[in-house]
């Protein structure tokens, strides 16, 4: 009895924990909508707001651009991860995977301004354009590219199909083409989903780097960062489309892609 | 000679040897089983044969072509790995047709083969089924008709029978020997099973610890087994 009792009670205090977790998550995403209920005629108008509408463009394109590129290089990483034995892998793959992920949000614009700013020891100036704020997207997303597809990509290469398919005729390029990018498309588009979402919310390289200039290099987040104290509606209107447009991607892509992988 | 031909053969991984001194032949339409425990090098033999793991000495030649030299997508060896290595992605027909693709031939062509192979396995009419689709079975059946779509020179068969129910085992091991029956080319099967070998195989090789132990028909083993791990591991039989 006593027992039945104390496995009664662990349960309701694991679903407590969680749905207390689930509301903390769910209020703060969706408090914006309910704050913009009492001055939605004035958030709505500002979402009209040329320069609001000119921030929510580069930022959408910027990190569609930072999405590209980080295609392109974090596929070919995220095979080198899966399929080499590499002395010290472990090190070199949490400082180009995880370290950009947990880097101080100021940090990595500093960074780039001494690399890339006015004072460059490789002689470019790239501050305050549009290719720096794809620059500090980069760094901050690219990770996520890579870390998906390498789990992928691990998944493929310990199943033995690699081997199967050289034993076929297929050399190592034909196996990647072939086998590991195909059957690994949903988690390709998974990795470039969770790239431009956390691209659509980087801050701090784009606010040191490439600068806050209204129509050039103003982005959602910036805009937000120097609106967002004094609560105007453009400043709401901001969180909202850069928000709302996070959340219909990944919850679409979601919902596209719900199907199991098999290997 | 026609057939594989394994001389003097050291395997191994860095300094640690796993296969040693090893010498062997398979003739041509014959099936050799090799049995042995966990750990006795037999994965490490076949990956040696395929040109994964290479070998630190001796040869391997097949139909008198020293295989030492080629990676292993030139090797034309037909490989069935224990959970058949199939192409999710693909059908029954994309699978079989792979490595056919993969060398060029053409779409036509393909079709031909791929129902040839079809009829062969006995999957007729299954071309357009989803790997996933599949049983145990027929997963296997696949593997093994994309393995044979390229007229490969060997066939390996890594525990081709220990993903398959216990219900339906003798129907597929049945199928598999009158497969190997048709097929011209040098056979090895790879087991830990002592039922499995007794069915499937014309000779045995025990392999223990790298080293083959005994070689022989099945009969010729069970009545005399050289030492008493050799009886051990055949025990069900000697009994």
């Amino acid at each position: 009895m006593a027992q039945k009792l104390s496995s009664k009670n662990l349960i309701v205090i694991v679903y407590t924990l969680a749905t207390a977790l689930v509301l903390f998550l769910l209020v703060t995403i969706l408090f914006q909508y309910y704050a913009a209920l009492g001055s939605w005629n004035q958030v709505f108008a500002a979402m009209g707001n040329s320069r609001i509408l000119s921030a929510l463009w580069l930022s959408i394109t910027s990190s569609i651009a930072t999405t590209i590129v980080a295609l392109i290089f974090g596929i070919p990483l995220a095979y080198v991860f899966a399929t080499k034995q590499l002395r010290g892998k472990v090190v070199f793959e949490t400082l180009v995977v995880d370290v950009p992920q947990t880097f101080p949000p100021i940090a990595d614009g500093m960074i780039f301004l001494l690399m890339l700013g006015p004072t460059s020891p490789f002689h470019v100036n790239l501050t305050f354009t549009f290719a720096a704020l794809v620059i500090a997207k980069f760094f901050i997303a690219a990770p996520f590219v890579v870390s998906t597809v390498a789990r992928r990509f691990r998944d493929i290469q310990t199943s033995g199909i690699p081997l199967t398919a050289r034993s076929l005729g297929a050399n190592p390029f034909q196996v990647f083409t072939t086998l590991f990018l195909p059957m690994s498309a949903t988690d390709i588009a998974a990795g470039a989903t969770l790239c431009w979402s956390r691209a659509m919310g980087e801050l701090g390289g784009s606010l040191i780097f490439a600068g806050v200039i209204p129509f050039k290099t103003e982005v959602l987040p910036t805009f937000i960062a120097l609106d967002g104290k004094t609560l105007t509606a453009e400043a709401l209107a901001a969180t909202i489309l850069g928000t709302t447009a996070s959340i219909i991607a990944l919850v679409s892509f979601k919902m596209i892609t719900a199907r199991k992988n098999h290997l | 000679m026609n057939g594989l031909s394994i001389q003097h053969l050291v395997a191994g991984y860095n300094e640690h040897v796993v296969i040693h001194d090893l010498s062997l032949e398979v003739g041509k339409k014959e099936t050799l089983v090799l049995m042995g425990p966990s750990g006795s090098g037999k994965t490490t033999l076949l990956l040696s044969i395929l040109g994964i793991v290479h070998p630190q000495k001796g040869s391997i030649r097949l139909n008198g072509d020293d295989l030492g030299p080629l990676p292993l997508e030139q090797r034309n060896i037909g490989y069935l790995p224990q959970d058949y290595g199939l192409f999710s992605h693909l059908t029954v027909s994309g699978n079989i047709a792979y490595g056919l693709r993969i060398r060029g031939v053409s779409p036509e062509q393909q079709n031909i083969i791929v129902e040839k192979m079809l009829a062969l396995v006995q999957l007729e009419g299954q071309s357009d089924r989803r790997i996933q689709e599949l049983s145990g079975g027929q997963k296997q059946r696949v593997g093994l008709a994309r393995a044979l779509a390229i007229e490969p020179k060997l066939l390996l068969l890594d525990e081709p029978l220990s993903n398959i129910d216990q219900m339906t085992k003798r129907d597929v091991a049945t199928h598999l020997k009158l497969l190997f029956a048709k097929l011209d080319i040098p056979i090895i099967l790879v087991t830990h099973n002592h039922e499995d070998a007794l069915f499937l195989s014309e000779k045995l090789a025990i392999l223990i610890k790298g080293v083959i132990e005994q070689f022989g028909t099945v009969k010729d083993i069970i009545k005399n087994p050289k030492t008493p791990v050799i009886k051990r591991l055949l025990m069900p039989f000697a009994e």
